[in-house]
């Protein structure tokens, strides 16, 4: 087993020399390269996807090599044995030292620099050549998130161009991760035991430095504290007397209830709560303290207690409309309604507020999907619930829609036209309901069991204008 | 036509749009092109990712199949949830709560360490355990104040010693294993905690430092940060101060109690001592007769009526105050600490005597208590006055009086036909009430019981209440001046202004014609050998001792007063306390003489019994006294006090006997004749009042008079004793008058009464009607 996966400082591997020749004549693998690596698709056939090396180190005299697998998405990275490397097609960084400190163009991330493909036994002089460190001109000084912290001692040479700037304080998520580093880009924790659940993270999360070499991180299942050991858990179980999150209830129904947690007044929770949905949410930062946020919390009830299923964090204030920061189904529970849950969940307290909200950006891929599909079938009930008054057509505007369903205005029409429904007809704009259309939302629905019932929400919100909400 | 040429208008999202369904429009598709025209939204995600494989994957699946395929989904890493080990891991059922869930704002902050025993803890701590005493909690605590004691720099064992309790070789052990240990560990801590941002700000760039505080900007509205928090905190720390506060008060009370029991059995063996009960027998007969008697408290007359109007409720509240303090004040005060008081009534007597126009009340008086309310009329403010109330801060304590939001109190009500309004009305329930420990009259007032038998008087504000004020038990009885008429016309058509000073003589008649009622709490004889008799008698002339006419003090401020006869002071009780038993035989004696002399003589062997006045005196002493100048005057003097409830009676274990502290005598009479309205003259006559203690609690029975009734304050008496109160009282024949007999009758009565229901009677008060 694993004993230590923190990465080594890349930083020690830089410069001239980097790509050393083995000696028998095939090069070395390091930090930087990309090659075809083994990885299992969902149907279990094997494939040979691209992966770039992230970071290598030495377990019991074995290399590891870290890999991010070209066009799939980080949470897929993982610690890959060499025999799943195909050597063949190596392909050497080009311009070096780009591993930690992404050549800060937008939308180019995971970038590399290009590459030459190298034939194996050639030796890589030319690439050595310019070795140097390319310094980095922060594209948006202001915006910065992790700079180019790689490793204690590099940070004089990267502290230059990495002039320490702290982000935006507002919102949950950074889309810029130009400066992202090495450390934020590799998973740090092997696995999470919550409950009777084992999660594999997914990102990094700061958990204390010192329980990210543990091979498993024990956390209570209902305070969330962070243990070492399964003792420590046992030990703390019998001081913790929590059987729910630490929060006042405002949704029951069935077994299923969400808790609302200030963040300023139940730091402790709301801290490890984040650090928890850090695992699982890539964009998500933890740089600031968690008192601009509520956190909604949801929870399925059986015997031993309220269990967290998932939850939403929300800014007390938001500037842009955002009635979601973060969002999160906890692995176990994904792809079973419970994320449309707490989407829904979110659009009724917009509703009692009397407010149109939209997600903090950006989307992760899955947030993307369970968005859409979310807004899918809100909008398509709506459509198809529509009658027509005194035999004309019926007809609703996007503002219309946007005020039943709290869905702010730009997504009820990116959703429209991502479900193809607008369309322009003799001089005027229409909605067409297509029989796919119909189809397939009655057999979605149909399946939808999970709904929040308004009925059941006991929610009254507060102004926080007029409050401290930090 | 072109479609190039055709432009779309923008869409625009308040225009209402028409919903078809596909297959209404045939033609749909010659127009596809155009669809163009809407602008692509953005997809809110971040470009390169937007882009990735799986995504993709699946987004085209959705759009191919009209719902994802479970092979298209994106793949994320494993999660199993089969942990073998959960069901004991996580003990015990949960039951879900009706309710939603709410949690207490202090609810979350307990106060268990953070420090977690790992397997290296508890092996130490089993090994640690052969040798010493140490739970895992304790050696968790032990931990955790170490390792929070340590900033930078490991705590030293001298802090160590300082900081844990335990004892010295425990913390030892503990300090040492906790250096080792912290020595190998590698992190800040032994309690894992998130990296916290460095001060200088070299954190900045730190992945692992998380949640750093918010400040620069927000710099401006900092203070309101905090508001929260610090008010959440003040909240707790008050609560919690509080808490430290009752625990002292109980204490305090506790302590009190302890003492209390103390000085009583410490009387108790002196009383046994002094009548010789070695062999226990009075003991155990007084423990049998107590035995016996059951604390019924009969509740003479006026039954609470439903509907009084709502000023009075509080009234009644406030009433309550002084009661249940009393007692145990009465007892723990004690001889010890009354006697300062005495001196300085007499001051405040003769200072206030200046004020002798004042009306009704004096509001100084009324100032110096503190009511919830401000605004309540200064009569009911009068009536929870108490000379007491400084001693407990808040005497009533959750019966204190509280208004409610939303009602409205309203002042009492005048000019209204309520029957509480006309003391003519059959149902008028008032009557002119003299309480035995301020001794004075209270002007009107009602009784009825209260909780735990307790009694409560209704005050009722009357236009005449500075005259009824100004009914000096000096005076007392029978004066003449009764508020009568006036009474009834003026809480008629109160709008009049202040009334004339009282004719006496009509209330004179009034009173023989019995139209008023005056009560007073029956006056019990007091154990004459008991040191408690001595102490209701002193309790007596200090609790009121400005009003008081108690006894000779009154009397000889009064000057004139013919028999300034004996005084009873405290000392002088202490004197004799040895002497009980002496005094007992010399009371009979009195007695012997008074039946057979019918002479109002003033007999004071000892001191300890006074004096009666015959009735020349007691008629010299009442013109002297009693003018309506004077009554105001006396008034004007006097402190409200609220004595009411004060003569709760511990039947103890001494032996009851009778005694009269009949100082203070007072039997007024009427001097007048009936006839002469006008020339209102009080005659002082003596009251006799029968104070009766137990050894187990003074008895502050006070009769106030007033001026047609007498009041007599009873606890249990033995019908002994009784007896021989009546016997006494019905020698002391007050000249002239009819009042005379009444006295006669109110100890018979009470005998009567006695007898059947056999003492145990607290303050009941009977009413007496003078014929």
């Amino acid at each position: 087993p694993v004993t230590h996966n923190a990465p080594l400082p890349p930083c020690k591997r830089r410069g001239p020399g980097r790509v050393r020749s083995v000696g028998d004549g095939r090069l070395e693998v390091i930090e930087g390269c990309r090659l075809p690596v083994l990885r299992k698709n969902q149907e279990n056939e094997d494939e040979w996807p691209l992966a770039e090396i992230l970071s290598v180190k030495e377990v019991a005299s074995r290399k590891l090599y870290y890999v991010h697998y070209i066009d799939f998405n980080k949470r897929l990275d993982e610690w890959v044995t060499p025999d799943r490397l195909d050597l063949k097609k190596l392909q050497l960084p080009k311009k070096e030292a780009k591993t930690p400190t992404k050549n800060g163009l937008p939308g180019s991330r995971p970038s590399s620099p290009e590459r030459d493909v190298v034939r194996a036994g050639r030796e890589g002089e030319s690439q050595m050549s310019n070795g140097t460190s390319r310094r980095l001109i922060p594209s948006q000084p202001g915006r910065k998130r992790k700079a180019n912290c790689v490793g204690t001692d590099e940070d004089s040479q990267d502290s230059s161009d990495g002039i320490p700037s702290a982000p935006r304080m507002t919102g949950s998520l950074v889309s810029d991760r130009s400066h992202d580093d090495i450390i934020t880009r590799m998973k740090n924790i092997d696995c999470i035991e919550l409950g009777r659940h084992r999660l594999k993270p997914w990102y990094f999360s700061p958990y204390p430095q010192e329980l990210t070499a543990l091979p498993i991180l024990y956390l209570c299942e209902f305070c969330l504290k962070y243990l070492k050991s399964l003792k420590c858990l046992q030990r703390h179980l019998t001081k913790c007397n929590l059987r729910h999150p630490p929060g006042n209830e405002i949704y029951r129904k069935g077994t299923i209830s969400f808790f609302e947690i200030d963040g300023r007044k139940n730091k402790t929770y709301s801290q490890n709560l984040c650090l928890l949905a850090k695992c699982f949410l890539d964009h998500k930062t933890l740089y600031y303290d968690t008192d601009p946020f509520l956190f909604y919390v949801m929870t399925e009830y059986d015997s031993k207690g309220f269990h967290i299923v998932g939850y939403f964090s929300k800014e007390k204030e938001s500037t842009e409309d955002y009635n979601v920061a973060c969002i999160l189904t906890l692995p176990p529970y994904q792809r079973r309604g419970y994320g449309k849950l707490l989407i829904e969940f979110s659009y009724e307290l917009s509703k009692v507020e009397g407010k149109t909200g939209t997600p903090e950006k950006p989307l992760s891929d899955l947030g993307l999907l369970s968005y859409r599909s979310y807004w899918s079938q809100t909008i398509l009930e709506i459509l198809m619930d529509l009658k027509s008054d005194n035999g004309e057509r019926p007809q609703i505007t996007i503002n219309e829609i946007s005020e039943i369903t709290s869905v702010k205005k730009e997504d009820v029409i990116s959703t429209l036209q991502y479900l193809n429904l607008i369309n322009y007809y003799k001089g005027q704009y229409i909605l067409t309901l297509s029989e796919d259309i119909v189809e397939g939302h009655e057999r979605a629905m149909h399946k939808r069991h999970l709904r929040i019932d308004p009925k059941c929400l006991h929610f009254t919100p507060k102004d926080w204008s007029k409050r401290g909400k930090w | 036509m072109s479609k190039l040429s055709f432009r779309a208008r923008a869409l625009d999202a308040s225009k209402p749009l028409p919903v078809f369904r596909c297959e209404d429009l045939p033609d749909l598709n010659e127009y596809a092109s155009i669809n163009r025209a809407v602008p692509q939204m953005p997809t809110g995600m971040e470009k390169e990712e937007e882009s990735e494989h799986h995504l993709q994957r699946a987004i085209s699946a959705q759009q191919v199949y009209g719902e994802k395929r479970d092979n298209m989904v994106i793949p994320v890493p494993e999660a199993e949830s089969n942990i073998s080990y959960y069901d004991s891991l996580y003990p015990g059922e949960f039951r879900m709560p009706k309710q939603l869930i709410h949690i207490q704002p202090f609810s979350l902050d307990t106060e268990q360490p953070d420090y977690d025993l790992d397997s290296d803890d508890e092996a130490f701590v089993n090994k640690l355990r052969k040798k010493m005493e140490i739970t895992p909690l304790q050696f968790e605590e032990m931990i955790d104040r170490l390792e929070k004691g340590s900033g930078q720099q490991l705590v030293t064992l001298q802090e160590a010693k300082l900081l844990l309790k335990e004892d010295d070789d425990l913390i030892r052990e503990v300090f040492d294993y906790w250096t080792r240990k912290r020595k190998a560990c590698k992190s800040a801590s032994l309690i894992p905690v998130v990296k916290q941002e460095k001060r200088d700000g070299s954190s900045t760039n730190d992945p692992y430092v998380a949640f750093r505080r918010r400040t620069e900007k927000m710099q401006t509205r900092k203070n309101r940060k905090n508001d929260e928090a610090s008010y959440e905190k003040m909240l707790k720390l008050r609560r919690d101060l509080s808490r430290a506060v009752t625990i002292l008060e109980m204490i305090k009370r506790r302590e009190k109690s302890k003492r209390e029991l103390l000085h009583l059995t410490l009387e108790i063996v002196e009383k046994r001592y002094s009548m010789a009960d070695f062999g226990g027998e009075v003991m155990a007969e007084v423990l049998a007769q107590r035995a016996l008697i059951k604390p019924t408290y009969t509740m003479p007359l006026i039954p609470l009526s439903s509907n009084q109007f709502r000023h009075q409720d509080h009234l009644e509240l406030k009433d309550f105050k002084p009661k249940p303090e009393k007692t145990e004040v009465v007892r723990t005060k004690r001889k010890y600490e009354k006697k300062p008081k005495v001196l300085q009534p007499s001051s405040s007597v003769s200072q206030q005597s200046g004020h002798s126009s004042l009306p009704a009340f004096n509001a100084k008086d009324l100032n110096q208590y503190d009511f919830p309310s401000s605004d309540e009329e200064p009569f009911s403010q009068m009536l929870s006055g108490s000379s007491e109330a400084e001693e407990d801060s808040d005497p009533d304590g959750p019966f204190a009086f509280r208004r409610k939001a939303g009602c409205q109190y309203y002042a009492p009500g005048q000019g209204s036909n309520w029957p509480w309004c006309d003391p003519g009305d059959p149902r008028y329930r008032y009557s002119l009430t003299t309480l035995t420990v301020p001794h004075r009259c209270v002007g009107l007032a009602r009784r009825r019981v209260g909780r735990g038998g307790r009694f409560l008087l209704d005050r009722a504000h009357s236009d005449l209440d500075n005259v009824f004020y100004g009914l000096d038990p000096e005076m007392h009885s029978l004066p003449a001046q009764s508020p009568n008429g006036k009474l009834a016309s003026t809480s008629e058509s109160n709008t009049s202004d202040r009334p004339a000073p009282p004719d006496l003589g009509h209330i004179l008649l009034n009173i023989k014609s019995c139209r008023w009622r005056h009560f007073r709490p029956r006056t019990l004889p007091r154990d004459s050998d008991s040191s408690g008799l001595y102490r209701g008698l002193t309790r007596v002339s200090m609790a009121n001792p400005r009003t008081q006419t108690g006894g000779s003090t009154s009397q000889s401020r009064t000057g004139p007063g013919p028999a300034p006869a004996a005084a009873l002071t405290a000392e002088q009780y202490q004197q004799h306390q040895e002497q009980l038993a002496l005094m007992q035989k010399q009371q009979l004696e009195q007695i012997q003489q008074q039946q057979a002399g019918n002479a109002p003589a003033a007999l004071t062997t000892q001191g300890l019994v006074s004096k009666t006045l015959d009735s020349a005196s007691a008629q010299f002493a009442a013109s002297a006294l009693v003018t309506t100048e004077e009554l105001l005057a006396i008034k004007a003097k006097e402190e409200i006090v609220l004595g009411i409830g004060v003569n709760g009676v511990l039947p103890g274990s001494g032996k009851w006997s009778l005694h009269f502290a009949t100082n203070s005598t007072t039997t007024a009479n009427t001097a007048t004749p009936s006839g002469h309205g006008a020339a209102a003259q009080v005659l002082m006559g003596n009251s006799v009042r029968l104070g009766m203690s137990s050894a187990g609690g003074t008895v502050n029975s006070i009769t106030t008079l007033n001026a047609r009734h007498i009041p007599r304050t009873l606890t249990a008496v033995p019908p002994s004793a009784l007896k021989l109160a009546a016997a006494a009282t019905a020698n002391c024949q007050v000249p002239k008058v009819t009042a005379a007999s009444s006295l006669d009758m109110v100890v018979r009565e009470n005998h009567d009464q006695e007898t059947t229901a056999l003492n145990s009677i607290a303050d009941s008060t009977v009413a007496m009607e003078v014929t």
